[in-house]
């Protein structure tokens, strides 16, 4: 089907010629220009962001105050009936609490952040910095968004039916995943088949958007706009649109055997006499393999990480050069790292499953791998926190941005060195600190690159800054909250906090001074964290609220920018009209430098941008597309 | 606004866009059938039963493999046609692709058809039985007809259904199935709705019991809503006295409790789970994936309750086309047993004198034929035969077995009408000659049953999966070209080489499909 998709798509380029004026459906709605799809994207991520916090607010409550029924300001979205199938006397359920945390990872992986960095910023950034008119396919470009969408609403809606949403974790795990909601007689209507389904079409949309993303940067180029003139994000863009191409199907694969393990029951991931509570022996067949969904799980699942984070540290790249106005440093090394990066997350993903008992050969390969690839990580950081230095740094919103987030990934970072090495995996596997770890790099690391991403283009989409008042009062209390709410769970986490506990380890305590229950006094050690954690959390998600007034206010009462390109930045973007129309460029554009050429001596002005032609007394040579190598 | 390279090649990548995604998109699907592939090696690999080795007929297989193989030949011959401007031969040449698109389903559907036709048991000692069954003239479904004899049938006596997860086609069959024995279904106690009163014997309609759930559904959000205010103001109490002052809320949590007496008034009456009696008891029958069985009380997966006897609810083959011992063989071996004894330990042997017929006959046909293989190829050096019967030749009795039995000839030499290579035994022209035994299984017995379906066992799983995945792919791909063939000619006639190039693009598409399936073959069909 796709490749009649593929090949299909060009119908629609033969009217041009006779120009005809979009209607507002065809415009803002089904629109196949990126910017517009980029829009969309951007928007729809970040209203499942916000979706996915609440979620996360409510399950805060249940660890914070277990026995307390949750406050009215949090549960007037439910409705009577919904309260009264999924709260026992107004608290949070055990079942409740799986479903939330099932879906807040899911959201947050699947429909936020890389929708958000890849959708959002790749479908608006790339076209223009390499200087395309629009992508490859922008029928196919267009389809992805809807199928996106499509896909994430099925997931969500599971929230209201009977079974209620998925409720197995995000990582789905049979035969949990495969058991759960069995009762529901047609299974169609089950949110853990719904799950599958929505992932699916996921899937489908990721695959659409990548072979769009790799083909248009191959292939539409602008001339001299070889491959050592990219700017790094497009580079991030490339490899993380061959991660979504080559990892996400092996889950595809997983997702349609788990599926027909429901539908059919077949025993894909199901083993032989398996025995369940409310089942009694199972009637399957068995023979299959619970490791089988894990590997095919995690081999998406940790290429799945840089699929997250290479768009942000690519916002960041480009916020960097623009805000000390300096050259990148290390931008070839950035480059080679990022491709070493891209390679070396397809062969790491077993460090997920130490405890599965794998054998020592295997968990030592995966160790060395593992950390193998913290050296291309550290190489891409370093590059962009030496590129500090130096520099003559404006602290504009986005810069701001980009420097929390470095010292903030790096934490992440660092704190997954020793969740490398089995041996201390053992003790911190499915603990806080795994949770703690992998939030620093998801939430202060990568939304923070985001954000920084949200401000340093703004001017381009809309015309007009955002309000640096409205950023201050969103940035420093979300810094300070981000480390209240993700610092005690790796302390926690040490501790032994198991990540699923949903009442924040109540039922261990050790409730008598001279208990014989020694974790019992660890935990009763560490459980008041709950607490600072929760509040840290709702008190992050009051102080989003400048953000969002922010984004809608300065659209009508933000300061104009003075000139199409307000940072004084190089990369190409910058030389399209403010907003940029459709089919983006108004000048037959060209690039005739590297991406980040701020400060050259003898430049006239501290920024030399890539479309501007070299001064030579010697007449100008068109630089052509047969010096790319490649 | 144009696109550059739609179909003109970029002169420093050498390819046009649809060039690059199609090779793109294609190293997604080798990704995504690599998935598959590995899955079935791990699962092969891992599988605690005998995987079941060239199980499929080979006949169909191979002859779609020469189909997708010709069919990918012609997808190039139409393509060079339109290079070449001839479009009459790119007509040809399509339409025969094509065709052989549908040759290919249309075999694939001869071969689905079949094993949905088959059926299959697993009985407790891992003896596998492979047939056809008989109708079973208790269970008589909604068009009078009656049902396969696999069916679970409970004498009920009295019925309780989950207010909430009562599922409504199962209600509607269990209504009809106690008209069809003449019993009457009814509430067991009177019940009182929000102002209305239902009394004892109200008879069970899905109505009714849409009307109670409405009636529970409010009053439990009522209620939920009242204890939710009672205990926060419980907590708010506790936090306000002095003696919990400084305290953490797992401290004072199991002193605060609801006072059940305030707040009775607000209380409304849920009903999560409504009775009915039937009068008489009468027999319902259930397939047997939706009900939990029990002696004197069952379950439907909607948590139905049934009260009531377990009947006799056999599993009743009409023909067996195989018996199958190779699990029993494996299980034994682990244990340490000899398979031979345990095979002959069997409930099958045991009870059944035609199974035990075919048993020996089969016996002493493996004996013929390990002493014909140790002359043909003698022994190696360590006095041991080079070549040894298989396992499926030694304890596996097939349809194939059957027949030879009953024709008198050896093991391997019967005669095979050439529609019985697709479709397994052809039951009109054996059966007067009673060459395959018939049986009744007690329920007891069977640990699985089912049509050769996913939930057979992880081989079939894999084989519909990878199969029907590859169907789909057959089916895209000949829609595309379908397209081309039948829409092109405008296209022709205003751009040739655009609609070369598509497909050139839809032709690489077919390639791969054909070359997931030389893959298929051999790992389904042979090995």
């Amino acid at each position: 089907m796709s490749a009649h998709a593929a090949t299909a798509d060009h119908s629609h380029h033969d009217d041009h010629g006779h120009h005809h004026e979009p209607g507002f459906w065809q415009k803002y709605v089904f629109s196949t220009d990126h910017k517009v799809i980029g829009i969309q994207y951007g928007i729809t991520a970040m209203l499942f962001l916000l979706f996915g916090f609440y979620l996360m607010m409510v399950m805060r409550w249940s660890i914070a105050y277990p026995h307390e029924p949750l406050p009215g300001w949090m549960s007037w979205v439910f409705t009577d009936t919904w309260k009264a199938r999924w709260l026992q006397d107004g608290k949070v359920t055990g079942d409740t609490y799986n479903m939330f945390g099932a879906m807040h990872g899911t959201i947050m992986v699947f429909l936020g952040v890389v929708p958000l960095g890849f959708g959002a910023f790749g479908n608006y950034v790339t076209p223009l910095q390499i200087g395309a008119v629009d992508m490859a396919f922008p029928k196919l470009n267009m389809m992805s968004y809807w199928i996106y969408l499509l896909g994430g609403l099925i997931m969500c809606a599971s929230f209201f039916m009977e079974s209620g949403a998925a409720k197995s974790g995000w990582t789905n795990y049979s035969p949990l995943a495969g058991f759960a909601d069995g009762q529901i007689v047609n299974q169609w209507l089950a949110g853990q088949t719904q799950w599958l389904l929505g992932l699916v079409m996921l899937i489908t949309s990721s695959l659409l958007g990548s072979v769009n993303f790799v083909t248009t940067i191959i292939n539409l180029r602008a001339r001299g706009m070889t491959w050592m003139r990219m700017p790094f994000f497009v580079w991030a863009m490339l490899v993380t649109g061959f991660l979504l191409l080559l990892a996400f199907p092996p889950l595809e694969a997983a997702g349609i055997m788990q599926l027909v393990d429901r539908v059919f029951h077949s025993s894909f991931f199901m083993p032989s006499g398996l025995f369940t509570k409310s089942e009694g022996l199972a009637e399957l067949s068995g023979g299959g393999s619970p490791l089988l969904f894990q590997h095919l799980f995690w081999f998406l699942g940790h290429p799945e990480v840089y699929v997250l984070l290479l768009p942000a540290i690519a916002c960041v790249a480009e916020i960097i050069p623009a805000n000390t106005r300096r050259p990148m440093w290390g931008y070839k090394s950035m480059v080679y790292g990022v491709i070493v990066l891209g390679f070396l997350s397809f062969i790491v993903w077993a460090h997920h499953m130490y405890l599965t008992g794998m054998g020592p050969k295997i968990s030592t390969w995966f160790q060395i791998t593992t950390v193998l690839i913290s050296v291309p990580s550290v190489i891409l950081l370093t590059a962009l926190m030496i590129s500090l230095w130096g520099g003559s740094i404006r602290f504009t919103p986005a810069m701001i941005w980009a420097c929390a987030f470095i010292p903030m990934f790096g934490i992440g970072g660092l704190t997954g060195l020793p969740l490398a090495f089995n041996l201390v995996d053992l003790h911190l596997h499915d603990t806080y600190y795994v949770i703690g770890h992998f939030h620093y790099v998801v939430a202060p690391g990568i939304l923070f690159g985001l954000f920084g991403g949200v401000h340093h283009w703004y001017p381009k989409i809309t015309g007009r800054y955002l309000s640096k008042t409205l950023n201050h009062l969103h940035f420093w209390p979300t810094l300070v909250c981000m480390n209240f709410l993700f610092f005690p769970m790796l302390i926690q986490g040490m501790a032994g906090f198991h990540r699923r506990w949903y009442n924040g380890g109540d039922a261990y305590l050790a409730k008598a001074a001279d208990s014989a229950n020694v974790f019992g006094k660890t935990v009763a050690e560490y459980i008041d964290l709950n607490i600072t954690m929760s509040w840290a959390a709702w008190i992050m998600a009051a102080f989003q609220l400048p953000f969002i007034i922010n984004v809608f206010l300065s659209l009508r009462t933000g300061k104009k920018v003075e000139s199409d390109n307000p940072w004084n930045a190089t990369t190409l973007e910058w030389a399209t009209p403010t907003p940029p129309g459709h089919g983006n460029f108004t000048f037959d554009v060209a690039a005739y430098r590297g991406p980040y050429e701020y400060s050259q001596p003898g430049a006239d002005e501290d920024y030399s941008p890539q479309w501007e032609k070299p001064k030579t007394d010697s007449p100008v040579v068109a630089p052509q597309p047969t010096t790319a190598h490649h | 606004m144009e696109i550059p390279y739609i179909f003109t090649p970029r002169k420093d990548t050498g390819m046009c866009n649809s060039k690059i995604a199609i090779w793109l998109f294609l190293a997604s699907e080798v990704m995504l059938f690599g998935g598959f592939f590995s899955s079935y090696v791990y699962l092969r690999l891992g599988a605690d039963y005998p995987w079941p080795e060239r199980a499929l007929p080979v006949l169909p297989g191979l002859i779609n493999t020469f189909v997708l193989i010709f069919s990918s030949v012609t997808v190039v011959f139409a393509w060079a046609a339109l290079k070449l401007r001839k479009w009459g031969m790119f007509q040809l040449c399509m339409g025969i692709t094509i065709a052989c698109a549908a040759i290919f389903m249309g075999l694939k559907g001869i071969e689905y058809n079949v094993k949905w036709h088959h059926q299959a048991v697993r009985l407790t000692d891992y003896t596998i039985l492979e047939g056809h069954l008989d109708k079973d003239p208790k269970a008589i479904d909604a068009k009078g007809q009656p049902y396969e004899a696999d069916v679970i049938h409970v004498n009920a006596e009295k019925l309780t259904f989950s207010t909430v997860r009562f599922h409504k086609p199962w209600v509607e069959e269990i209504i009809r199935q106690a008209e069809a024995g003449k019993a009457t279904v009814a509430l067991a106690e009177e019940l009182s709705l929000q102002g209305q009163k239902l009394p004892a014997g109200t008879k069970l309609s899905v109505d009714l019991l849409e009307a109670i759930q409405k009636n529970h559904l409010k009053s439990r959000a009522n209620n939920a809503d009242v204890r939710t205010d009672a205990l926060r103001g419980e907590w708010v109490a506790a936090k306000a006295k002095a003696e919990n002052a400084g305290k953490q809320g797992w401290e004072m949590a199991p002193n605060i409790n609801i006072d059940p007496a305030k707040i009775a008034n607000s209380i409304m009456v849920e009903t999560p789970s409504v009775s009915f009696v039937v009068t008489p008891p009468t027999n319902l029958w259930f397939k047997h994936r939706d009900i939990k069985e029990g002696a004197d009380q069952s379950r439907l997966r909607d948590d139905t309750a049934i009260i009531g006897k377990l009947q006799d609810s056999p599993v009743a083959f009409h023909n067996l086309d195989a018996i199958d011992f190779r699990h029993v063989v494996m299980q034994a071996e682990k244990k340490g047993i000899d398979p031979v004894k345990a095979i002959e330990n069997t409930w099958l042997i045991k009870h059944s004198k035609e199974a035990k017929e075919a048993w020996e006959w089969n016996k002493a046909q493996t004996a013929r034929l390990e002493q014909e293989l140790l002359d043909k190829y003698g022994r190696d050096e360590n006095n041991q035969p080079k070549r040894v019967p298989t396992l499926t030749e030694r304890y596996r009795i097939g349809w194939k077995d059957f027949v030879a039995k009953a024709d008198g000839v050896d093991k391997g030499k019967e005669k095979i009408h050439t529609s019985e290579e697709f479709m397994g035994p052809n039951y009109e022209l054996r059966e007067p000659k009673h060459t395959f035994p018939h049986l009744h299984i007690p329920r007891e017995l069977v640990f699985l049953s089912g049509k050769f379906t996913p939930a057979w066992n992880t081989y079939y799983a894999i084989y519909f999966t990878m199969t029907f995945l590859h169907g789909l792919h057959v089916i895209g791909g000949a829609i595309v070209l379908g397209y081309y063939l039948f829409r092109g000619k405008k296209m022709y006639q205003s751009n040739p080489e655009w609609l070369a190039n598509r497909v050139e693009v839809g032709g690489l598409f077919w390639h791969f499909v054909d070359l997931v399936w030389i893959f298929l073959f051999p790992i389904l069909y042979l090995m």
